[in-house]
């Protein structure tokens, strides 16, 4: 349900941005393609928008290499923890000098089993999970795309941006689990 | 989602209270988890968020475990040619199977195998085809069957039914398989014919066959009650999720202990690892021997099941004397014609294992390349008695890694292992196969085996293996039902480059807009001594559909018409339709029909899909899902077959059935239930034993074999160790082994090729590789390799045996009826621990790079199927791919992270 949509339109055109940035930016060059990629979608596109609160979540002088800082988004209600990590390697979506910062729900998108506990470093990989309930593992460098396992889609990953030493969750791409759409009570 | 790309969303209708509820199963894997069709006309209003606002009747956001509607979960479809939205999610009502409403994310994802033209299902055919000047045209339907009608005849009358080959699915729906073997075995009669995995219509296990164990026998409780659980040849969290998840792992949670063999480490086995389970990382192909080494250990520690052997084995009259399973013309008793299995009992059996050099631990833990004290301990396990004198309880279970790298030497080594542990129809302690395709086979004609030209040393003929069959020019018609056939064989590219000799390249195309003379054109090749291909299939598969097919007739599938079909604990259920299907598109037993009607067949006059399952319902009785009592249920009460099985639901019921003297409706937990009491004798088929329509046989209570004891054979390593020795890498080549991976069902034609989100996660063929062994080569994730052999061995000639050692690889290779030839595949590497150093591994059918094309086209001599999993390759670094650099699909971490 979009309440406002002159705000929805607009928070829109600064979301497809996001999008655009974190689905086909490589870890080498930024992808010319996205532009064709909407054609024709765009109004759906907008009118799909919703309005996602951007909310400060962290300092960046506070985090720590691969520790994982637990967080509420996109607001304070049922399934909406969060986690945001600095990974220490250039990952998609990451902001930061070395775009290694990334945030993404803790709610498997299989059943919702929880995944806190779970992040593991192996190598230069950076994943999440098992799941305790039925296994999923999801790697963040990736988009939260499934390695191995049961869900139906991809771990959703809370936009960043960094503005001096604050780090904002400024939207989500996908759907928690557990919720028709990802904003509720708005 | 109007295009392959995978955006997520972030909202989702759920169902309105007004939904139409409809329940079915998954269209996937064997074990046919239920799902619920929630069905409301577009525009008619959306589910709210309050539980009396939706048709789950919970509040949203839902909790953990609870129903949800992910986006991909929803589609819209027509029916009766009005949009409507369907929101496809796990059934959380079902008791059985995937309790707790649990689901894979190949069944989870099941919403978008439906037509819709907005999403990348839009080439669905929808019409008839047929190749005109080159090009696949639509016509009606009658155009398109009266030509393939015209022809056949002609070659069945000209070049004899054998001309005729049908290859087609086995699993597909009770009414279609039903209808294909009753057109394609009792009417055309013809010898040439077999199923999508098997180049002949031979057992898949003749170890099971002949040791007496059906497939399918125990029930998916009894694999988490075990207390140490073998498992062979598969990552059953892989590939069968839910029998991992709902079932197994909650034995594990309880305490039981797994036993894995596999050269990969993948996420179930990185579990049962983490639970305290053992890993058995073998060279491909070396399971015979692994598994020998650890019965030797057993029988030279005395740690057999004394009391079970005693009862349950046959002794040497029962298994010689024409008791075993039979005097005459089994095969069983033409497989043993040479003694090479057949023993006299227990002691017999144990002379032969302790005689056998390659048994001993140490010869086999080099052969195998498994730890000496894993191998010890996997004994330990499953056979050492506890210090209070109990046994503990095993259970062992396979699957085609195991049973597709040495077919009959790996499915006798597990039959006799077991049985010397005392597994075998009890309580925790089962054999069975955990299961690929659903069980949908019901077969209306039988093979006529004696109109094959094959023949193997002794009596008995050979099912004809019809790729060699096609090989050697024999084959003037084929007919495809539902398969790729070429892809889904091994040495694959050298078949289809057969193909295309015999159909492509001959002078005598379809030139014409006549139908005479279209049908004159194809009657010239298939005199000329070419082949015409008619192809059944809900997509335009690529070579079969798209290169070689004359005719294509599209097909109805799942969803869009009722069908029933059971899961691999024999559980039958009833898939209901609940849309249109695409165009003119019609299920396959109407196509068979028509064909057959207008080839002059009678006994096709069927109405809609209950006639036909009506139809086969009495071929069943006797069987392993004998669904014929619950026809005679529901007509006693006034219903159809698929009306009563419609009120069974989600659960359904588990054949083969029954109707007791109360005249109520039974099903079969297990079958060789050696623990059946009086009470559930009586239970089950009434105080006075089984009467009326009621069959009941040996299967219910004891083995399959005339005495209803377990035949204890031997497991000779010789029959394949040359064909191993052969094929084990030489230089630098490494072992090839393929596979399936967890995110895709089959060759893909649903996801990989019709889902943004998996077709982003495997958006190419990939090839596992070891780290160590990727170092020496220069190869990277993320890099393009070509996997490629110079000896790709191919059996070229239909021979028959007349010397004992006649289809020995060694004496065909002597005999010059071997060709080796090239073959080539390109991937994405991943290097990864979690694969046995010196093996790769590949998904086994990506229809882009099909890995089959590096596996040996050579049958397993003694049962005729293909030994799939075993091939050798060599690999190089083409270059890099853009996975390496960019985030957005594929990813590289292991997957035994756990």
């Amino acid at each position: 349900m979009i309440t406002n949509q002159e705000s929805a339109i607009e928070h829109g055109k600064c979301m497809l941005n996001r999008r655009e940035f974190l689905l086909y930016s490589g870890a080498a060059t930024a992808a010319t393609s996205t532009i064709t990629l909407f054609q024709g979608t765009a109004q759906a596109q907008e009118a799909r928008v919703v309005a996602y609160p951007r909310r400060l979540i962290a300092r960046l002088s506070d985090l720590h290499d691969n520790e994982p800082f637990d967080f509420n988004y996109p607001d304070d209600g049922k399934n909406s923890q969060c986690m945001l990590v600095k990974m220490g390697i250039e990952s998609g979506g990451g902001v930061g000098e070395q775009k290694d910062i990334v945030a993404f729900s803790y709610l498997c998108t299989h059943q919702g089993g929880p995944l806190q506990s779970t992040y593991k470093v192996t190598d230069e990989q950076r994943t999440i999970g098992q799941c305790p309930f039925h296994l999923s593992v999801y790697d963040l460098r990736r988009h939260g795309i499934i390695v191995s396992g049961q869900a139906y889609q991809s771990l959703p990953q809370v936009m960043l941006e960094l503005e001096g030493d604050n780090i904002y969750a400024v939207g989500m791409m996908g759907l928690l689990f557990g919720r028709n759409q990802n904003l509720i009570g708005v | 989602m109007s295009t392959n790309y995978y955006l997520p969303e972030d909202n989702v209708p759920l169902p309105p209270k007004h939904a139409e509820v409809l329940t079915t199963c998954c269209d996937y894997c064997i074990v046919a988890c239920a799902y619920k069709v929630y069905r409301w006309p577009i525009g008619s209003g959306d589910g709210g968020t309050k539980a009396n606002e939706n048709a789950f009747g919970i509040e949203f956001p839902s909790s953990p475990l609870e129903d949800w509607v992910a986006p991909a979960q929803h589609n819209v479809v027509m029916y009766k040619n009005i949009p409507h939205n369907v929101v496809i999610t796990p059934n959380k009502d079902t008791t059985t199977v995937n309790t707790n409403g649990d689901s894979s994310m190949r069944g989870g994802l099941i919403a978008q195998k439906c037509y819709n033209p907005k999403t990348p299902t839009r080439d669905r055919l929808t019409t008839p085809l047929v190749r005109i000047f080159g090009t696949l045209q639509p016509v009606p339907w009658d155009f398109a069957l009266d030509i393939a009608a015209e022809v056949a005849k002609h070659v069945i009358a000209k070049h004899g039914a054998n001309a005729y080959s049908m290859k087609t699915y086995s699993y597909q729906f009770i009414e279609n398989t039903y209808a294909v073997t009753k057109f394609a075995l009792r009417h055309i009669n013809t010898a040439s014919f077999t199923f999508h995995d098997t180049p002949s219509d031979v057992t898949s296990t003749p170890g099971f066959r002949d040791a007496g164990f059906d497939n399918f026998g125990p029930s998916y409780d009894d694999w988490s009650s075990a207390e140490v659980l073998m498992c062979c040849g598969t990552d059953p969290y892989e590939t069968k999720t839910i029998l991992f998840t709902q079932h197994i792992m909650k034995g594990i949670q309880k305490g039981m202990k797994m036993i894995m063999i596999n050269p990969r480490e993948t996420a179930g086995v990185a579990y049962v690892k983490k639970m305290g389970g053992l890993h058995l990382d073998l060279f491909p192909g070396t399971d015979t021997v692994l598994l020998g080494a650890i019965a030797r250990i057993i029988v030279e520690n005395g740690w057999e099941d004394k009391e079970w052997i005693k009862n349950w084995v046959n002794n040497q009259w029962e298994s010689n004397s024409g008791f075993g399973q039979g005097t005459r013309n089994t095969p069983w008793q033409w497989r043993t014609t040479w003694g090479k299995f057949q023993t006299k009992g227990f002691e017999d059996y144990k002379k032969w294992l302790l005689s056998q050099p390659e048994y001993e631990l140490e010869a086999a833990a080099e052969l195998t390349g498994v730890d000496v004290a894993k191998i010890k301990r996997a004994a330990e396990w499953i056979a050492k008695p506890k210090e209070d004198g109990t046994r503990p309880k095993t259970s062992f279970g396979i699957e085609k890694g195991f049973y597709w790298s040495n077919n009959t030497g790996n499915t006798n080594a597990i039959s006799s292992l077991a049985t010397i542990c005392g597994a075998g129809g009890r309580d925790g302690q089962v054999v069975g196969r955990f299961g690929g395709h659903q069980r949908g086979g019901r077969r209306g004609g039988g093979l006529p085996r004696n109109k094959s030209p094959e023949k193997v040393p002794g009596r008995r003929r050979r099912a004809l293996d019809t790729d060699r069959w096609l090989i050697s020019g024999h084959t003037r018609f084929a007919h495809v039902v539902g398969t790729t056939w070429i892809q889904a064989m091994s040495g694959s590219q050298g078949l289809q480059q057969k193909f295309q000799e015999l159909v492509v390249n001959n002078p005598n195309q379809v030139r014409s807009y006549d139908k005479q003379e279209i049908i004159n054109s194809l009657k010239a090749r298939a005199d000329s001594g070419g082949m015409v291909v008619i192809n059944q299939d809900i997509y335009l598969r690529n070579p079969i559909g798209a290169q070689f097919a004359d005719i294509i007739f599209p097909a109805a599938t799942w969803g869009e018409e009722d069908f029933m079909r059971a899961n691999g604990e024999r559980r039958l259920r009833l898939y209901q339709k609940f849309y249109d299907a695409p165009g003119d598109a019609r299920p396959d037993w109407w196509i068979i029909a028509q064909l057959a009607k207008k080839m002059g067949f009678d006994g096709f006059d069927w109405q809609n899909s209950n006639d036909v399952a009506e139809e086969s319902s009495r071929f069943s009785r006797g069987g392993r899902k004998a669904f014929h009592m619950v026809k005679v249920y529901a007509h006693k009460h006034g219903r159809t077959l698929h009306e009563q099985l419609r009120l069974l639901g989600a659960d359904g019921i588990q054949g083969p059935t029954f109707i007791n003297d109360k005249g109520e409706l039974k099903g079969t937990k297990r079958l060789h239930n050696t623990e059946m009491t009086p009470e559930m004798v009586k239970e089950h088929y009434g105080k006075n034993g089984p009467g009326g329509a009621n069959m009941v046989n040996k299967k219910m209570t004891h083995f399959n074999t005339q005495t209803g004891k377990i035949n204890l054979q031997r497991h000779p390593w010789s029959l394949f160790s040359d064909f191993w020795t052969w094929m084990k890498p030489k230089n630098e080549e490494l072992w090839f082994s393929n596979g399936r991976i967890n995110e895709v069902w089959q060759s893909g034609f649903d996801d990989v090729q019709r889902r943004p989100y998996i077709t982003q996660r495997w958006p190419e063929n990939f090839l596992e590789l070891h780290p160590d062994d990727a170092k020496i080569r220069g190869i990277e994730s993320g890099d393009y390799v070509m996997i490629y052999s110079d000896r790709v061995a191919a059996h070229k000639d239909t021979i028959l045996g007349v010397g004992g050692d006649d289809f020995q690889f060694s004496k065909l290779m002597e005999n010059g009826h071997i060709e080796l030839s090239k073959a080539a595949v390109t991937a994405v590497a991943i290097v990864t621990p979690h694969i046995k150093k010196g093996v790769m591994y590949a998904m086994f059918i990506d229809m882009r790079q099909p890995t089959n094309a590096l596996s040996a086209r050579v049958v397993d001599q003694i049962s005729g199927n293909y030994n799939y999993k075993m091939g050798v390759a060599k690999v190089k670094k083409l270059g890099e791919s853009k996975y390496k650099t960019e985030f957005r699909s594929m990813s590289f971490a292991p997957r035994n992270i756990a």
